[in-house]
């Protein structure tokens, strides 16, 4: 998955069945880009076909996709390998059985890329599967292990990555992975016909050319370079065989909206395992290339993996208990508690192990999101009065029975990155709150206990989200403020328009969340600089308008809304901007590390968003045959089973079923892993 | 208008009635249905949080409607309103002349009523006067039946007169000037039947957050059509009476004979209608708050109970309290609805005017 992706809600993940989640993980960014430069657009009867399009394609940006001859790449380069990372998967693993699953909806494709393809099946198919270039260690921070490429090499005076390929790599079909299918790749992506404005629009920006020296050696000239440039450039963008879509053109998505490709993955997708509406069955790959390779073995070890859709959340637990799906997430309360509890007599006679495993990912920024633009909400004074008036340390201890934690800042969860010494989230505290109302001139409290400032303004605000879950939290939140003064009226509404309205700027407080995938460092410039709140942010010595803190001075008095973008609390502070821009030109982790906490400390100190909650660990009940590692699973795993380290013991399996028939019961197993807890 | 006391001094109104009385299970369902509309009315004496009477210092609060009162009022260190349950618990306590009077459920259908405990879904306890067990975010259930009730009981008076309104004076219209307007609407009509109402609510919701009369007014303009059927012929048939030529002949205008002469003599075909339209409302409004597009929270629903019973089925006192509500309401209105309909019966009896 692509990293700079950031979307909306998706971090209720935690909270929501995986496949609801991951439809948002991957929606990525709304806004329409252009089409590439130079692409070409001709309509479908004049398409000449895949092969001379791409010819035609590699003419035409000749800048951008290159060739030169071996002898061209630098001598001085230091090639790395990743060997001396340590292998986290577990030799003791046995192969075989099949591992049965649940999506809450059919696939409406079976394409991993263009409309429709982010649904809950897509990271079976490619995110968790296919093989990239290289991989992010999922146990060390900003670590590459070999994947397709078996050496690399960076060089940050030219923003250039090496590859060479591994000769080994094969397709699910047995072809080989070559340079010719990543030039394919990335005119792909860079296709209008592709139907996806986001990935034409990102690997236009990201990249700046491809270089093929042969075919086994490839490099990537990025755009910026950063600490992680390795994996911005190979462990972010997937490689898509070049003979499959052959056929593609304008008319793709009919013509593969139902024809799974083969990828360079454990396991494949045949036409014959697919039951339409109803379940769809992974099989292994057949003499896996990757098989007993360092980093690849051990893991991928069912032989088949069905998914069953069953749509409810209820429904699929009861599925599970009566022994007809092998695992399910156990993330929300009502399930870990209540549903299955200890004392449950699946888990007390040990036929089901509950597992709690602390994780280490940057977290859904859950928060409120306050619209400085509105009405009252550009006080300060208001502002943080609404954080000492909203209850989320209630919601924490209470709905979430403790397991949760408020976040600390919005760079809260990432890998060796400290938020800032003593930015913390303010408490829940009405009296605190109303001194700052009072400050602000809410001093009158009205007949219905909202206070009201001398014109008669009543404190109320409505709180918009896209998130039907968020029901409960917003309910109890609503409640607690009232005790500060402060009314909360909620629009809870459908996933799309919510966001909608928040990102247009519509609202007055969102609570929405925005997700990363696991990535090395926080981003701040969507979010928080002035640009992505107004289109007139700052001013040229020629009048003109720039986006940029470092090419002008602050516009006194900016009125164009900047709409679509992800700077919900309209935020503009100059030293901000510029603190952000400094941040993005930063090429090491030690030059980024102080402004960060700058950053989050301007952040907090501005008070526009509240600071939400975090749910620090993934948990899971599985029957006692599903085996895993000694240490479960990995700092940056999402779900339990992302990286495929689990297994089916299928004497175990027998074992279970007879003891299940006998009434013979194992010790109970709960399990707690906080190895990676903060 | 004198319509309704016209309509209901009419001899023959009145043998209706006296009718419906002798159907018992129409009139005894109508009898414990006008019982619960009043309860529901007065919800806030029954089952509220607020205290009936507070007597503290020698001061005497009504605390029930109106303002709120702070807990500074009553000595405690908040500036927000008191618990009222607290404030009883520490007057007994202290025993002094100090009173609460709490109503017989001292729960609002908003409130936590387990504070500093978890949030989860608690089973009945009637020492504590929860009777049907509390929701998932520890509300008392009786309270969000009680007060969702009541909202259905206003949308569905709403409805009522919205869809009734819409489908009389369209259906009149109709059938009094027949032809060309006649033609022009039933096509209108037809196209407009065949928008399939519930989608465009759940559209239109999803856009906006309803409050109760938006959605009233979503949902009526997308139901009053079937009304004008019924009157459309019963006008036509009308129309054709002595008496409304005879009131044409005496010049009457054209709005006097169809509000005056006409419709007193069709309204008993509508009367039937209205118990189903009424039920046909309730079900629209909790099939909206089941499916997440009704009123906005945390407003009381039965359809949003039903929505969180059948989250939690390991807590079964939420889905059958739900249940039990909704299936006594709807039946109740039908039964009155039949009983209604057997005593309009227009083959037993016909009025000319």
């Amino acid at each position: 998955m692509i990293s700079s992706r950031r979307s909306p809600f998706a971090g209720f993940a935690t909270l929501m069945s995986l496949a609801a989640a991951l439809v948002l993980t991957g929606c990525g960014k709304k806004d329409a880009a252009p089409a590439p430069a130079g692409a070409t657009t001709s309509a479908s009867s004049t398409f000449p076909g895949m092969e001379a399009d791409l010819a035609a394609t590699m003419k035409a940006q000749s800048d951008f996709y290159r060739t030169a001859p071996l002898s061209a790449i630098p001598a001085d380069l230091k090639w790395e390998t990743g060997a001396e990372l340590p292998e986290f998967s577990d030799p003791n693993a046995k192969e075989g059985g099949t591992f049965r699953y649940y999506i809450a909806d059919f696939p409406r494709t079976l394409r991993t890329i263009g409309p429709d393809a982010t649904g809950g099946i897509r990271p079976y198919l490619l995110d968790f599967v296919a093989i990239n270039l290289v991989h992010a260690h999922p146990n060390v921070a900003n670590a590459a292990f070999p994947g397709l490429a078996r050496e690399w090499a960076a060089d940050p005076k030219t923003k250039t990555v090496y590859f060479r390929l591994d000769p080994d790599a094969r397709f699910a079909d047995g072809k080989p992975v070559t340079t010719a299918d990543i030039v394919f790749s990335f005119y792909f992506f860079r296709s209008p016909h592709l139907r996806q404005p986001w990935y034409n629009d990102f690997y236009t920006k990201t990249f700046s050319s491809i270089t093929v020296y042969d075919a086994y050696t490839v490099a990537y000239t990025l755009a910026d370079w950063k600490p992680d440039a390795v994996l911005r450039a190979g462990a972010d963008n997937s490689i898509y065989p070049r003979h499959f879509f052959s056929e593609f053109g304008p008319d793709w998505l009919d013509k593969y909206q139902w024809r799974a490709a083969p990828l360079t993955g454990a396991y494949e997708l045949t036409d014959a395992n697919v039951e339409k509406g109803r379940s769809i069955t992974l099989t292994a790959v057949k003499n896996w290339w990757a098989r007993d390779k360092k980093f690849w073995r051990h893991r991928y070890n069912p032989a088949r993996y069905r998914f069953d859709v069953i749509r409810e959340p209820d429904k699929i637990f009861e599925a599970f208990t009566r022994g007809d799906l092998d695992l399910f997430r156990l993330d929300q309360p009502k399930f870990w508690y209540e549903s299955l509890p200890d004392s449950h007599p699946l888990v007390a006679s040990g036929y089901i192990t509950k597992t709690k495993f602390f994780n280490r990912i940057p977290r859904p920024s859950y928060g409120l999101w306050i619209n400085r633009t509105k009405p009252a909400l550009d006080n300060r004074d208001i502002r943080e009065g609404l954080h000492f008036a909203t209850n989320f340390d209630l919601v924490c201890s209470q709905y979430f029975r403790g397991d949760a934690r408020r976040l600390d800042g919005q760079s809260d969860g990432y890998t060796d990155w400290d938020v800032g010494p003593g930015i913390r989230a303010r408490p829940f505290d009405p009296v605190k709150a109303r001194a700052l109302f009072s400050r602000a001139g809410y001093t009158e409290q009205g007949p219905d206990g909202i206070l009201r400032n001398a014109a008669g303004q009543r404190l109320s605000f409505t709180i918009t989200t896209g998130d039907q879950t968020l029901r409960d939290p917003l309910s109890i939140i609503q409640q607690e403020a009232l005790k500060a003064g402060v009314e909360y009226k909620l629009e809870v509404l459908d996933r799309t328009t919510g966001f909608k309205k928040v990102q247009e700027k519509n609202h007055e407080i969102g609570l929405v969340a925005l997700a990363s995938s696991v990535e090395v460092y926080p981003r701040y410039w969507e979010t928080y600089h002035g640009s992505n709140a107004y289109e007139d942010a700052y001013l040229r010595p020629d009048g003109s308008f720039t986006d940029k803190a470092s090419e002008g001075t602050p516009n006194p008095a900016p009125k164009k809304i900047r709409v679509q973008t992800n700077n919900m609390t309209e935020t503009f502070v100059p030293e901000m901007d510029r603190l952000i821009e400094s941040y993005d030109r930063a090429e090491t982790f030690a030059a980024m590390k102080p402004l960060s906490a700058r950053i989050e400390e301007l952040i907090q100190n501005d008070a526009a968003w509240v600071n939400g909650w975090q749910l620090p660990f993934h948990r899971a009940g599985y029957w006692r045959y599903v085996k895993w590692p000694a240490t479960y699973n990995v700092a940056h795993s999402r779900y339990p089973d992302e990286f495929f380290l689990h297994w089916i013991d299928q004497d175990e399996k027998k074992a279970v079923e007879d003891a299940r028939r006998s009434g013979r019961t194992f010790p109970a197993q709960i399990l707690t892993f906080d190895q990676f807890k903060k | 208008m004198k319509l309704l006391p016209r309509f209901l001094s009419d001899p023959q109104t009145k043998k209706k009635f006296a009718r419906f009385r002798a159907i018992k299970r129409g009139y005894y369902s109508f009898l414990v249905l006008a019982g619960l509309t009043v309860l529901a009315i007065v919800a806030e004496l029954l089952v509220n949080n607020r205290a009936l009477v507070v007597r503290y210092e020698g001061e005497w609060f009504f605390p029930t409607y109106g303002a709120i009162h702070t807990g500074k009022e009553f000595g405690l260190d908040y500036a927000y309103e008191v618990n009222y349950r607290d404030l009883d618990a520490r007057f007994k306590a202290d025993g002094g002349r100090n009173r609460v009077v709490l109503p017989p459920v001292p729960y609002s259908p908003l409130e936590n009523c387990y504070v500093g405990e978890t949030f989860r879904p608690r089973p009945p306890d009637w020492s504590k006067g929860h009777y049907f067990g509390t929701d998932q975010i520890n509300r008392d259930i009786l309270a969000r039946l009680l007060y969702g009730f009541r909202n259905a009981l206003l949308f569905s008076s709403g409805f009522f007169a919205m869809t009734y309104l819409l489908g009389i004076v369209f259906g009149c219209l109709m059938g009094y000037f027949g032809g060309t307007f006649d033609l022009i609407m039933q096509r209108v009509i037809e196209v407009w039947s065949n928008i399939p109402f519930l989608f465009v609510v759940i559209f239109v919701a999803s856009i906006l957050t309803p409050n109760l009369g938006l959605l009233l007014v979503i949902v009526g303009l997308f139901s009053w059509m079937s009304m004008t059927q019924y009157m459309r012929t019963s006008t036509y048939r009308e129309k054709s009476r002595d008496y409304v030529h005879a009131a044409e002949v005496l010049g009457a205008s054209t709005g006097r004979i169809i509000f005056n002469h006409i419709l007193p003599n069709v309204l008993s075909t509508v009367v039937t209608f209205i118990p189903f339209t009424v039920a046909g409302a309730i079900s629209a409004l909790t099939s909206l708050d089941f499916l997440g597009f009704g009123l906005p929270p945390p407003t009381p629903s039965c359809g949003e109970l039903l929505r969180q019973g059948t989250a939690n089925l390991n807590a079964p006192w939420i889905v059958i309290s739900a249940f039990t509500a909704l299936v006594l309401v709807l039946s109740l209105v039908t039964f009155v609805g039949e009983a209604v309909r057997d005593a309009f019966d227009p083959k037993k009896f016909t009025t000319y005017q």
